[in-house]
């Protein structure tokens, strides 16, 4: 018996197909600039470095920036004493698929304000490359190198750009693109092979191992340390 | 009275545990006393990554209370373990992890896969997940469950004891061989691994479902498939 239904288990079978080249990567409403505070002063301190202003997911509002001047905008909306932006609470990328440019997502939050602003910058995918913002939030240390390791984005600057998620030999390349095989780019027989030559020893550098050793040394609460005395 | 003195029994001094004239010992099988000794004091390496690990410790705790049946200590470290429990999902970046701790248990060893996902990858059938924990060490009994009620895991476990017992000391050597040139490999196939990726992927291989057909192959009347 066979069917000629095309199914999800069919598509898991063929791998990938490019999404649609067509279509806007800069979705949501295009809102008044003036409904958040933070978008007209951006846009009149940086006008031809902001691209676009769209609101999505109901009221966060997205902010497209020039991808080379990404250090200047976000130190300004973190300094700035009307915007305050202290909190990065999260750097991600998306790909859209369809050769359509890879967008770098900063989402900041402001403290004093509490304000919400998201920053979109978008890389064209021969150019994989923009400034670190570890610089201005220590957070983003982490976050980059997870966007690094899944989407293969460099971050110059960077102080330890390696992978975080993936084994660090990984060899298929950066998972979480669109033209990335659901099951990797080796058999599974490969995979295991490769996974259990590595070497385990190596996943943690020295200075890793003395991160995990710190709080051992903390004293214990009622505890005189050294120099406390006086 | 069953127990027999070897010789005839009567050579036993007076005072014996039965009685005047009665042997002052009791013969019985190595194999039984070897086997009894390890099933009732199986002392399990836990290995819990995910969900599984949640109902691993719900029958470690009072209410199930695991030690009542021998394990009556997880041992976390892996060269005072008898029998390894992977519990929850095993990443590629962990697979020498969990070679490197069987490769560590001294023998005699066993292996409990539990849940799906250490059985057969579960859902996972993606590129950063093992496909069933059996491609990197051998293992003895697999629960089914996502996750496994604590029963089922103390069941999984009885079954292990199960198979202790009939173990003899003559197979030991067989049964326990390792080679030390299989360290940290693979412990399926090629060909084994290949067959991993049909359309489901996992290791239970189970038939195409295509638009809510399943796709059988023609196999006759139920009949067939009674003894």
């Amino acid at each position: 018996m066979t069917d000629e239904t095309k199914s999800g288990l069919d598509a898991v079978d063929e791998g990938p197909v490019p999404s649609d080249a067509a279509g806007p990567t800069q979705v949501g409403v295009v809102p008044d600039p003036h409904s958040h505070p933070t978008v007209a002063a951006l846009l009149e301190r940086f006008g031809d470095a902001v691209y676009g202003h769209r609101i999505a997911a109901g009221d966060e509002h997205v902010v497209f920036a020039d991808p080379a001047r990404n250090l200047e905008i976000l130190g300004f909306l973190r300094d700035d004493p009307d915007q305050r932006y202290d909190l990065l609470r999260d750097v991600t990328a998306v790909d859209y698929g369809g050769g359509r440019p890879l967008q770098v997502v900063y989402v900041l939050w402001s403290i004093p304000n509490r304000r919400s602003l998201r920053v979109k910058c978008e890389l064209p995918l021969d150019a994989l490359a923009i400034d670190s913002v570890v610089p201005l939030w220590q957070a983003a240390n982490w976050l980059e190198r997870e966007v690094y390791d899944l989407f293969g984005i460099t971050f110059r600057g960077h102080p330890d750009l390696r992978r975080i998620m993936m084994p660090f030999d990984y060899a298929e390349g950066h998972p979480l693109r669109k033209d990335f095989p659901l099951r990797g780019r080796f058999s599974r027989a490969e995979q295991t092979r490769r996974a259990l030559s590595q070497d385990v020893g190596r996943f943690y550098t020295e200075h890793d191992i003395e991160i995990g050793r710190e709080p051992q040394e903390l004293p214990r609460a009622g505890e005189e340390t050294p120099g406390s005395e006086t | 009275m069953g127990l027999k003195l070897p010789g005839g029994g009567t050579s036993a001094r007076s005072g014996g545990i039965f009685g005047a004239g009665s042997p002052t010992f009791l013969t019985s099988k190595i194999d039984y006393i070897v086997n009894w000794s390890r099933r009732s004091s199986l002392w399990p390496m836990p290995f819990g990554t995910a969900c599984c690990a949640i109902e691993m410790m719900a029958s470690a705790a009072s209410n199930f209370d695991l030690s009542r049946f021998g394990m009556e200590r997880m041992a976390f470290t892996p060269r005072q373990a008898d029998v390894l429990i992977c519990a929850g999902r095993v990443p590629y970046k962990l697979a020498p992890v969990l070679r490197r701790i069987w490769d560590q248990m001294p023998q005699p060893k066993w292996c409990v896969s539990m849940g799906a996902c250490a059985s057969s990858g579960g859902v996972f059938d993606v590129y950063s997940m093992v496909q069933g924990i059996d491609t990197v060490v051998p293992v003895d009994v697999y629960i089914p469950g996502c996750p496994p009620r604590p029963e089922a895991l103390i069941y999984g476990l009885m079954m292990i004891q199960e198979k202790i017992r009939e173990e003899s000391l003559t197979q030991h050597a067989a049964l326990r061989a390792e080679d030390p040139l299989l360290v940290a490999r693979p412990n399926a196939t090629d060909e084994e691994m290949t067959g991993l990726t049909g359309p489901f992927g996992n290791s239970t291989r189970q038939e195409k479902i295509s638009a809510g057909v399943r796709v059988l192959p023609d196999r006759g009347s139920d009949d067939d498939l009674l003894p």
